[in-house]
Parts: structure tokens; C-alpha cells; sequence
């Protein structure tokens, strides 16, 4: 299926399935190949989260898929987790809401992208993502994350990730049949007496108004021992409550003032 | 036993066990730091003295022109710096005109970044109708009465856009994935809202005091609504820690607990309260003006301090992942 062909109306995104993630990197390498991503400040050395592989750490303005190696350490050994993390393009997405510019948009893929020509490094989009993905770049000052390879997407290729995948652990698609085989996958496992859930799914609950997301995950763990959030909220939700309650405060104020002023002495 | 379990009752002893993933945070916290700090402060400022310029000049009819003209150039002088600020916070400096390249009702940033410059025009204008009406009146030759009518006119255009430049700071924070500012949104806002309007009252209260022999009942009446905003403020600042719970940790503890504790309340709020009540009690006109401008100052500074504490608090929380898991587990 050439892009071409692909309706404006379909959404696309990835599934990542930790049950077959080998751990390999060959995500993050094909990313920051394709990207031009450099190596994270390199004036920090190299640095592991744990006893294993992990020097990337996590998502950031240089690093836009990142291996987690889970090391679950009991009487019986080591066990490895491993899940290739990336920005989850949400269907109502954080950034995107607090973005002042209109530099993060929805591409006709469905995804969410930052345009680096308009992006002018507020830092909003940063604090605004319940995931922690977007961040500042010292090196250019602006904002940064996946794009979902939104230029090869237009060039009628899959993101390099899922492409330099070996064991399909990253699959890239249409939404709907992704959130199809994932439920089925999931259910495979759990057969098997695997703890697997699908994380993103957006009728499991719990997505806080997020409604769903654009990148799903096969996970064989609770979402935390990803660093992953249970159940997220989309910031934009507080905006309500709290307007409401500056408002009546204003209100409130307002009204005291004046009393306080207009009173005769 | 799966490896979860086996994980769990692994751990179940070793309390020391990291949360989540090596207890790496789960967000990116914000970089804003003394650049952003200023800003909350100083636009705060802008904002309140705007409206307490509008109040003064509609509903104040003994002092009212003097508070109006002194909290007009207030509000004038605090908002100069404010742009100033934002402009070299941005990790590009150069495109800080994209904040006005859309308006977007999602992002309060950008609400605030169009109110912001609205304000600016605004406070512009009734700045220059002072300026006019101060030199016609040190002229003494023509009446003054169509300019002060304009300027009553105008009044409640600056002093509208200024609660929006108070109050959207407070609202900002409240959206975002930070668990101390985002759990009690409905308190934030207005905590912010009337710190702004006490640390404004008190500014506008010590230029008054500086630049002009106020009449007393005006000294009075500013002072007596600066009590009111910081009785308001630490209202809601003892609400909005108690609603926190856990979450409030990094608000508590360490250098940010320290400057809550002894430079929020104790120099900020509770000092100008004790301030207030002594100097109602003093015969001395002279001593009771010295005590209302320390009062002020010691708001001011508690005010400042209160905008640091949230901030830095701020980007404590984000680092710690347990404080987002309590948040995303319900």
C-alpha cells in the first residue's frame, strides 16, 4: 500500500509489543540514523539506568525511541523486560493543546508533529505531556520528539523504527487494525497465562480524556514498570475548573475593592 | 508465580526497591526558572495595580484620582520588564512573534500571550490619559473634566485584561502533567490571582507613599485591602497544601520549605498582618505611615517568595515519578 493510496481519514501509528522486543536497538539506531538525531550530551559520558543496556535513559529532544531493560532480580535469577517506548501521538493530545504557536499539529496521518520552522522553544508542550516525551534542545533551543517519519511517510514508507524492526516487536499501520491484533495478541498471551494488557486502548477506561493513543503497546508487566502512567489525564481537562474558580475569585475581589473604596470615612 | 509476583514479593521487603523504571521521572518537568519567576511577579503586579487603578478612580470618591493616577503608573512600570522576561525565556528568543501567530482557547499560554498584549495597549493608553491629565492640572488654566471622563471611561478596559494577566498564570500551571500544580486546579488559580492582588495593593501602597503626601483615608483604605487579599491568599495557600496531601512533599521540604515556611507566611503574611494591627493602634501619623510601608515591602517580598516556591516546587514534583503514579493510579 502505497501512501497515496491511504484515505485522509485513516489514522496511523505503531504498535510496540514488549513480549517481542529482543532488546537489540536496532529502533533507536534506525531513528537517530533517519532523523539525524545525535548522540544524547555527549558531554555527560556514558551513562546505564541499570546493569544492562539502557545508555539512552530516556525519550528526549535527541532520542525518540528509547529500550527499557526492566531488570526484575528475585531468588531465581534476573528477568528482562524490554519495550521500545516513543511518543504516543494521542488522540487528543497534551502538547498539542498547549503549543501557543500552532507549531505541534495533526498531520493527515493522525499524527502529532512539531514543526521545527515555527517552534520557538516556549517549553510549554514539555510539562504539558503525561508521558514526558517532548523536550527543550540546549544545542537549538527548540522543542523535540518523534514525528511518527512523517517524511517518509509522505514518501510512502514506514518509520524507520518498525522498518529496522527484526522481530516485528514495532508494527505500523492503520490504527484500527493495529487496536485489532493487539486485543488479539493480548488475549493469545493471557491464554498462555502471560499478565499481558494493551496499554492505549482507549476502551479499557482510563485514559483521561486522552481518549486513545496513537501508539499502542503490548505490555507483559503492570504500565509502571515501564514508567508508563496507569491511567493519564490530558492537562487541558483542568483548564475549566480552573478559570472557573479564577474567574469567581476575580469576581470576589472585585467586589471587595469596591466596598473597600467606595466606603466613607 | 509469574515474573510480576515473583517481583513484587521480591521487593516487598526491600522498601529502598526504585519506583517505577530505576525512579526515573515519568514527566519532563518544566525549565522556567527566575526569568519565569519575575514575570509571575511583575505581571501580577501590572495586572492588580490596573484594577485597583479602575476601582480607585469609580468607586473612590474622596482619594480616588490620586490612588487612580499612582496605581496606573504602577501598573505602567511593573509591565515593562514583563516582555522583557518572556522574550529571553524562550529557547528562541528571535520567534517570540509566533505567540501571537494563532490563538488557541486550549493553551492558556496562548490566551495569556494575546491578553498580554492587549493589556499592554491598554495600560499604554490609560498611562497617556494620566500623563494629559496631569499636565492640564499642572497648567491650571483649562478644566480637566473631559479627560477624567475618559479616563473614567476607559478604566475597566485595563483593569478586565489585567485580571486576565493575573489570572491566567495560576490556570497555566494548573495544565500540565505536574502533579503538584495540576491535582487542585480550582486552588492554584486563585492563589495566584490573590497573591497578585496583595503584592499589587502593596506596590501601589509604598509608590503612593513615595511620591505623593496621600490623604490618610487612602493609605488607610489600600492598606485595608491589602490585609484583605493576603488573609484571602493564605486561605487559600493553607487550602491548597492540605488538599495536596502527599503531593504538597516538595512544597514543604527542603530550601522551597524553608521559604514557604519563614518568608511566605512568616514574612509575607503573617508579619504584615501583626504590622497592620500595630500601627491602627499608634497615635503617630508619622509611625503609622512607617509601619504600613514596611507591611507593604515585607508583602512584596512574601509574594515574590510564594511565586518561587511554586515554580521550583514545581519542577521538584515532575522529577519524582511516585508523585505521578499517585496521580495516575485512580
Amino acid at each position: 500500500m502505497t501512501t497515496s493510496a491511504r484515505s485522509q481519514e485513516t489514522h496511523y501509528g505503531f504498535l510496540t509489543d514488549a513480549t517481542l522486543c529482543i532488546g537489540c536497538k536496532a529502533c533507536e539506531v534506525a531513528c537517530k540514523q533517519w532523523n539525524q538525531l545525535p548522540a544524547d550530551s555527549p558531554s555527560e559520558g556514558f551513562h546505564l539506568t541499570g546493569f544492562s543496556f539502557d545508555n539512552t535513559v530516556d525519550l528526549g529532544a535527541t532520542t525518540w525511541r528509547h529500550v527499557h531493560f526492566v531488570e526484575q532480580t528475585s531468588n531465581s535469577g534476573v528477568a528482562w523486560l524490554m519495550l521500545s517506548d516513543v511518543c504516543k501521538h494521542c488522540v487528543h493530545a497534551g502538547c498539542l493543546d498547549a503549543c501557543p504557536t500552532g507549531a505541534i499539529l495533526r498531520t493527515e496521518f493522525g499524527t502529532v508533529v512539531i514543526q521545527d520552522n515555527i517552534c520557538n522553544g516556549c517549553g510549554y508542550c514539555v510539562p504539558a505531556c503525561p508521558f514526558g516525551v517532548p523536550q527543550l534542545d540546549h544545542a537549538d533551543g527548540g522543542s523535540h520528539k518523534c514525528t511518527l517519519c512523517y517524511d517518509r511517510l509522505r514518501g510512502g514508507l514506514a518509520p524507520a523504527c518498525a522498518t529496522a524492526c527484526p522481530t516485528a516487536s514495532i508494527r505500523f499501520g492503520p490504527l484500527e487494525e493495529l487496536l485489532q491484533s493487539g486485543r488479539e495478541r493480548v488475549s493469545t498471551l493471557q491464554e498462555q497465562g502471560v499478565p499481558a494488557s494493551l496499554y492505549g486502548d482507549e476502551n479499557l477506561g482510563g485514559t483521561g480524556g486522552i481518549r486513545g493513543l496513537g501508539a499502542l503497546f503490548v505490555l507483559n508487566a503492570p504500565p509502571e514498570c515501564f514508567n508508563l502512567p496507569a491511567r493519564p489525564r490530558l492537562p487541558r481537562r483542568n483548564i475549566l475548573p480552573a478559570a472557573l474558580a479564577t474567574v469567581g475569585m476575580a469576581i470576589g475581589l472585585c467586589v471587595a475593592g469596591a466596598l473597600t473604596f467606595s466606603a466613607d470615612e | 508465580m509469574t515474573s510480576i509476583e515473583r517481583r513484587e514479593s521480591s521487593s516487598a521487603g526491600a522498601s529502598s526497591e526504585p519506583v517505577g523504571y530505576y525512579g526515573l521521572p515519568v514527566i519532563h518537568g518544566p525549565h522556567w526558572k527566575w526569568l519565569i519567576i519575575c514575570y509571575f511577579f511583575f505581571g501580577g503586579i501590572s495586572g492588580t495595580s490596573a484594577v485597583l487603578s479602575a476601582i480607585a478612580r469609580l468607586f473612590d470618591h474622596q482619594d480616588g484620582p490620586h490612588i487612580a493616577r499612582v496605581a496606573t503608573y504602577t501598573s505602567m512600570g511593573a509591565l515593562l520588564p514583563c516582555p522583557i522576561f518572556l522574550i529571553l525565556d524562550l529557547g528562541r528568543p528571535g520567534r517570540f512573534l509566533n505567540m501571537l501567530r494563532v490563538l488557541r482557547p486550549s493553551s492558556p499560554m496562548s490566551v495569556g500571550s494575546w491578553g498580554l498584549a492587549l493589556f499592554g495597549t491598554a495600560t499604554s493608553v490609560s498611562a497617556l490619559l494620566q500623563v494629559l491629565i496631569d499636565v492640564k492640572a499642572r497648567g491650571r488654566t483649562s478644566s480637566v473634566g473631559s479627560l477624567d471622563s475618559a479616563a473614567r471611561l476607559f478604566a475597566p478596559v485595563p483593569a478586565l485584561l489585567g485580571l486576565l494577566v493575573a489570572g491566567y498564570t495560576g490556570v497555566l500551571l494548573s495544565a500540565t502533567a505536574v502533579p503538584i500544580w495540576s491535582k487542585r486546579p480550582w486552588l492554584l488559580g486563585p492563589l495566584f490571582l490573590t497573591s497578585a492582588t496583595s503584592s499589587g495593593t502593596a506596590a501601589v501602597a509604598i509608590a503612593l507613599s513615595l511620591v505623593e503626601r496621600a490623604d490618610e483615608p487612602g493609605e488607610v483604605r489600600l492598606s485595608r485591602f491589602e490585609s484583605l487579599a493576603v488573609t484571602a491568599e493564605s486561605a487559600i495557600l493553607v487550602g491548597w497544601v492540605f488538599a495536596l496531601g502527599a503531593t504538597a512533599e516538595p512544597m514543604l521540604s527542603g530550601r522551597v520549605g524553608a521559604v514557604l515556611r519563614y518568608i511566605v507566611v512568616g514574612a509575607g503574611m503573617a508579619a504584615p498582618q501583626l504590622i497592620a494591627i500595630k500601627s491602627q493602634q499608634s497615635a503617630n501619623r508619622r509611625s503609622r505611615l512607617l509601619l504600613t510601608r514596611a507591611a507593604s515591602i515585607l508583602t512584596l517580598i512574601g509574594g515574590f517568595a510564594l511565586r518561587y516556591a511554586v515554580v521550583q516546587a514545581g519542577r521538584d514534583s515532575a522529577d519524582d515519578p511516585l508523585a505521578t503514579f499517585d496521580m495516575t493510579r485512580c
